[in-house]
């Protein structure tokens, strides 16, 4: 007779094993299979749930005052656009703005300029010079881009026959998810919402492909596969990671160089 | 008749920024007590109480209204508990210690036999509490929050899915990853509370 795995059992305790019938006729017939999932069930309930102490007195009052300051006003766009004489003045601004932009670009001579990704540089040179910080958190998220790059390749090139074992690319995607979470915050922080989405997107991809079965089944990597194909993530994660290095690599060589690298 | 959720959304949006007030009020302790479970730190929880509901501020455009408030708020507090424990696991990877296998000659020091006296008993509970809290620090951020849904709240495999953003064979995996790593260090104490 097969014995259940530990993953049947573990989940079976839960009720959420895939045929819990079976399981359960099996764990009634098999005394080594009894015997385990007796074993389980005596740790798990061991663990009971978290005693949650109640917080401080007008706990609920005292959250709302810190909070209050901190939130952004609300309105309608549309209210405020027409209370705000500001606002007019800066759209009036903007037009002329577009308008000068597209006569420089109409008659600028051309020259032959590597353009950036959409996804990265589409913040427009601004004078000040790079901080040292930011290079640094920059050089680390083309180096993460890298290896997700070389992780999301080999999934999508691996034969895809089962029994699939994954624990290696599992461990780096769970040490890539941590890395991950941390840039995609970063990046919220600094304003730059095109990467941050990309991290999202990526983040999830790797979240997938970390708690995904050690033995994947055909169906779970061609779920994966679906989900970096359908988002175009490789060609994304790709193009940006090539931006990044460029304009690290851009920015090393010439200091003095006018190139903003948010983040 | 009590305003619902919804209606207080509504408010909100219109430009009325102290009805969320309201919405703080209503759910502020009952995020506390998830950010908790999860965390296991008050000064953490109440600070993710914060983080929680700032961000449902400032996505509340993006809340549907026919939706229940409280779920959508409980999801923004799971990922956000999610985002801490991740950047905090980052930031003390350098310092991290691994705890090896459980002693046994730990486990034997607080060995009862199973007709102990209440107060003894009492004792190998706050140890187990202890051990259970550390073998917890040891899961992923997902395997924590994942494990915590399930079996300290009782959420399903579904609802676990969709708030952790992972397809139900990963939900699973999650949870069970997280029991194999906790058997590893809770075993031996749970066959001597026994």
């Amino acid at each position: 007779m097969k014995h259940l795995g530990e993953e049947q059992i573990v989940l079976h305790y839960y009720g959420d094993a895939e045929d819990n019938a079976a399981v359960a006729q099996h764990i009634s017939e098999c005394p080594a299979c009894r015997r385990e999932f007796e074993r389980v069930q005596a740790m798990l309930r061991q663990i009971e749930p978290i005693e949650v102490p109640e917080p401080f007195a007008g706990f609920e009052e005292k959250t709302w005052l810190k909070l209050r300051d901190q939130l952004p006003e609300k309105r309608s766009w549309l209210g405020g656009w027409l209370r705000s004489p500001k606002q007019w003045a800066l759209a009036g601004s903007m037009v002329a703005l577009l308008f000068m932009a597209f006569v420089a670009g109409r008659y600028w001579p051309k020259q032959p300029t590597q353009n950036p990704s959409p996804l990265v540089a589409a913040n427009s040179p601004s004078p000040n010079p790079n901080p040292p910080q930011q290079q640094i958190v920059l050089v680390a998220v083309g180096n993460h881009l890298e290896r997700s790059e070389m992780l999301l390749v080999e999934i999508m090139n691996s034969d895809g026959k089962a029994p699939l074992n994954f624990s290696a690319e599992q461990e780096r995607a769970r040490d890539l998810l941590d890395a991950n979470h941390l840039y995609r915050v970063s990046a919220q922080q600094a304003g730059d919402p095109k990467i941050a989405h990309l991290l999202d997107q990526l983040g999830r991809v790797l979240a997938e492909v970390a708690n995904s079965p050690e033995k994947m089944s055909t169906r779970d990597l061609q779920d994966i596969r679906g989900t970096i194909e359908s988002e175009g993530l490789l060609f994304k994660v790709r193009v940006v990671g090539s931006d990044v290095n460029s304009r690290v690599r851009r920015s090393e060589q010439s200091p003095a160089a006018n190139v903003t690298q948010r983040l | 008749m009590e305003v619902t959720d919804a209606v207080v959304v509504a408010q909100v949006l219109s430009g009325d920024k102290e009805a969320f007030r309201l919405l703080v009020n209503r759910h502020s302790r009952s995020i506390f007590h998830v950010t908790y479970r999860m965390t296991g730190n008050q000064q953490d929880a109440e600070e993710l109480v914060q983080e929680t509901f700032l961000r449902a501020y400032k996505a509340l455009a993006r809340f549907e209204l026919r939706s229940n408030f409280s779920t959508w708020l409980y999801r923004i507090a799971v990922n956000r508990t999610l985002d801490f424990l991740s950047m905090k696991k980052m930031q003390s990877k350098d310092t991290y210690q691994i705890v090896d296998e459980p002693d046994p000659e730990e486990g034997r020091q607080i060995q009862l036999s199973s007709d102990s006296p209440g107060p003894d008993r009492m004792v190998l509970s706050a140890e187990m509490k202890s051990k259970v809290a550390q073998s917890m620090s040891l899961l992923t951020p997902v395997e924590r929050i994942a494990f915590t849904m399930r079996h300290m709240e009782g959420r399903s495999i579904d609802e676990i899915g969709e708030t952790l953003k992972l397809n139900t064979s990963a939900a699973k995996n999650s949870i069970f990853r997280a029991v194999k790593k906790l058997r590893q260090q809770l075993e031996v104490y749970a066959s001597h509370a026994q």
